[in-house]
């Protein structure tokens, strides 16, 4: 098909995409961008909805920075980790809502990522009440743990920790994500949503210069949700 | 022992003798007036109705008067940021922020609440007035609000407790409250389920799950002994109930199983004559509540009501399990000592719960409905003004509603269903199973949503203490 584009349409579209353009772009462009419009980080964790299978096999993805940044704080946090094995064990068994959890080293970051049933707030909260000292043991590591252990007389400020480290979740269509930038603004959010498309590469660099760690979509899921019960229920494991 | 001459008198009490309620919905008008209004009512000085304290003393009140603040009012009155900063989120960002948790959409949905909740920002303080007799209302009233100088009038609400507690569906309602641990218990029914520890309804108090703490906004004399209530106006379509009644009995009356759930024979059993659909009818109620609506529990009388059983002792264990349905509306609120998946969650999430029906009865010929009556044309607005009070909103309220009514978390066998009574439920999707003796099921289709959600606030209930506090001057 003829293309209608313009010299001016093309030279655009192709400018972008030089690395010169990109290097001068981060240095110049996008800080100017971020003193003209100044955008706050996005929430964390799965987006709310009451559809009953956005609320089964959640997604939780932690990336809490170690204080000390180096191998012994690596093995520190790995050490951590491996003497409550068993704690952790119990703590799947006797919370019952979560399928998987693992815990990683990346960098001087220990994450940890799960896949969890329900609502995030009781997910946590009936972690602490089961495993609190694992979690005390772990977040007395990471940059800024402290304030809010032990966990088990800290909780709601723990929840909002726990909460502040979990990654946005990127939708997976653009307007989903114009629609998250608004909800930041609150009770000045223009309605309907500004859904300027042309707009969304900037409003995209711009969250992940405030956001630097994402994650891009909830996760994706090759059959639909169930909750941990109703697998072990249906693989007569028990629940 | 607890000194209850701290605490609002409505949390722990249910002023059963006092059937007529009003709830006075207010906006602070001038913060230093309010905060005189404030210390006027703890001892019901200058006019200002008392508050109702835990400890009536010698002599019962003739009327009881109690408030709760709002996250606004709190502010409106000029409370410390560093006091505001240690209430919960959920408290902070209120009610309407939390709609998808609380099943709080379509029609449901905060943007569709009547005046005064369409503005849920002005709303600063609710105060409660519980009285024997109608004009009493009035008369304390006048004295709560003699003029605007202190608090504008929003917006009332009023409840009157029907004969025999009965509610708009037609079941018996107000028959059981937890009972804590270190507080007298005059009525000493009989319940297996253990007593809550006080912090399940007071901050500053050991929770029940072991070695949490609630965290209690400072100065101690603001948040010691305080609590939290979910003011809820819930909407009931009655008529829909009732019709959804008559569909699910002629569906039973054709379904090959039918016989199971009713053996034929056995209809009068049901105490509504020979009658083989109205006793279907009654069956399906009795299951989507979990009580008949005389108040038999399904865990001791699964077969038909029997006015003999005790209404409180029981639990979802051995038969009981069996027989009162896994989804039932009872036991979704409280599964008690039964099987749920988040093994340390029985009895944690527990609530005080004390509701009042607003507007007129369904059938005024009495309290129970008679198919033999026409249905009302255009139904009035009638429902049930709930307070949901707990000492974390978070772990209590919003727990219960989100993971156990709206998503059925608690039990595999229910997941991907939705509360049959208080549910928000869509016909299209909706669905119930009804056990049977065999061990199978009959599963019911087709629920539409027989309560909306029609107003509501989260207001925190502070103890006499804090409202001396929030009452000194600035």
């Amino acid at each position: 098909m003829p293309s209608d584009e313009g010299v001016l349409d093309r030279l655009v579209d192709w400018v972008h995409t030089t690395d010169v353009f990109k290097c001068v772009a981060s240095w110049t462009l996008v800080p100017y961008w971020a003193r003209r419009t100044p955008v706050k980080p996005l929430p964390g964790g799965p987006h709310p909805s009451f559809q009953h299978g956005d609320n089964v096999q959640c997604m939780m993805n932690l990336i809490m920075p170690l204080k000390v940044k180096s191998p012994i704080g690596r093995a520190e946090a790995a050490l951590a980790i491996a003497k409550n094995k068993d704690a952790i064990y119990a703590g799947l068994n006797n919370v019952g809502t979560v399928h998987f959890a693992r815990f990683v080293i990346v960098g001087d970051n220990i994450c940890m990522f799960s896949v969890y049933d329900g609502d995030f707030t009781n997910y946590i909260r009936d972690f602490i009440a089961t495993i609190g000292e694992v979690f005390n043991e772990v977040v007395k590591l990471v940059e800024g743990g402290k304030k809010v252990i032990p966990c088990e007389k800290n909780v709601e400020a723990f929840i909002q920790w726990v909460h502040e480290h979990d990654l946005y979740q990127v939708p997976d269509t653009a307007t989903d994500f114009l629609r998250d930038q608004e909800d930041l603004k609150g009770d000045r959010a223009v309605s309907p949503v500004d859904d300027d498309l042309t707009l969304l590469p900037r409003k995209l660099v711009l969250q992940l210069r405030a956001n630097a760690n994402i994650s891009l979509g909830s996760g994706y899921r090759a059959y639909p949700g169930f909750s941990v019960a109703q697998v072990r229920k249906h693989l007569k494991l028990g629940w | 022992m607890i000194n209850l001459a701290d605490l609002q008198g409505n949390i722990l009490r249910g002023y059963t003798k006092k059937p007529h309620v009003r709830y006075l919905i207010l906006e602070v008008v001038d913060r230093s007036a309010a905060r005189l209004w404030l210390a006027a009512s703890v001892s019901g000085r200058n006019g200002v109705p008392q508050i109702t304290s835990g400890d009536w003393g010698e002599n019962k009140p003739d009327t009881c008067f109690n408030i709760g603040l709002t996250y606004e009012g709190l502010c409106a009155l000029g409370t410390p940021s560093a006091s505001l900063k240690m209430f919960p989120n959920e408290f902070v960002e209120g009610m309407t922020a939390r709609a998808l948790k609380l099943g709080d959409v379509g029609a449901s949905a905060p943007e569709k609440w009547p005046a005064p909740f369409n503005e849920p920002k002005r709303i600063h303080l609710i105060a409660t007035i519980y009285a024997e007799k109608f004009e009493q209302l009035n008369e304390v009233q006048k004295r709560a609000l003699p003029d605007e100088k202190a608090f504008r009038l929003l917006g009332t609400r009023e409840g009157y407790n029907f004969p025999g507690d009965f509610v708009h569906f037609g079941y018996r309602d107000n028959i059981t409250q937890p009972r804590f641990e270190g507080v007298h218990d005059p009525e000493r029914y009989p319940d297996r389920q253990p007593r809550a520890p006080l912090g399940t309804v007071l901050l500053g108090h050991p929770t029940n799950l072991e070695g949490l703490m609630w965290r209690v906004p400072h100065p101690v004399a603001l948040g010691h002994n305080g609590t939290f209530n979910a003011f809820r106006v819930l909407k009931q379509h009655v008529a829909d109930f009732e019709r959804y009644l008559d569909r699910a009995a002629s569906y039973l009356l054709e379904h090959p199983q039918g016989y199971e759930l009713l053996p034929r024979g056995e209809e009068e059993k049901i105490g509504k004559g020979p009658s083989r659909r109205a006793a279907l009818r009654e069956i399906v109620a009795a299951n989507l509540c979990g009580r008949w609506r005389d108040g038999t529990p399904l865990a001791l009388s699964a077969d038909a009501p029997d006015p003999n059983v005790d209404l409180t002792d029981f639990d979802y264990v051995g038969v009981g399990d069996a027989r009162c349905p896994h989804g039932a509306h009872i036991r979704r609120c409280n599964p008690r000592g039964g099987q749920i998946v988040q093994r340390i969650a029985n009895n944690s999430r527990r609530l005080v719960r004390r509701g009042v029906p607003y507007g007129p009865p369904y059938n005024p010929d009495g309290p129970l409905y008679d198919p033999a009556k026409p249905y009302d044309g255009d139904e009035p607005e009638r429902g049930l003004l709930g307070n949901f009070i707990g000492a974390s909103l978070g772990a209590q309220f919003e727990a219960m509603s989100c993971d156990w009514l709206n998503l059925g978390l608690q039990d595999p066998r229910i997941t991907g269903s939705n509360d049959p009574i208080s549910g928000t439920n869509d016909p299209g999707t909706s669905w119930f199973d009804l056990p049977l003796k065999s061990g199978d099921t009959i599963r019911l289709h087709g629920l539409p949503e027989f309560v909306s959600t029609r107003g509501g606030a989260y207001t925190f209930l502070p103890s006499l203490k804090a409202i001396e506090y929030l009452g000194s001057p600035m």
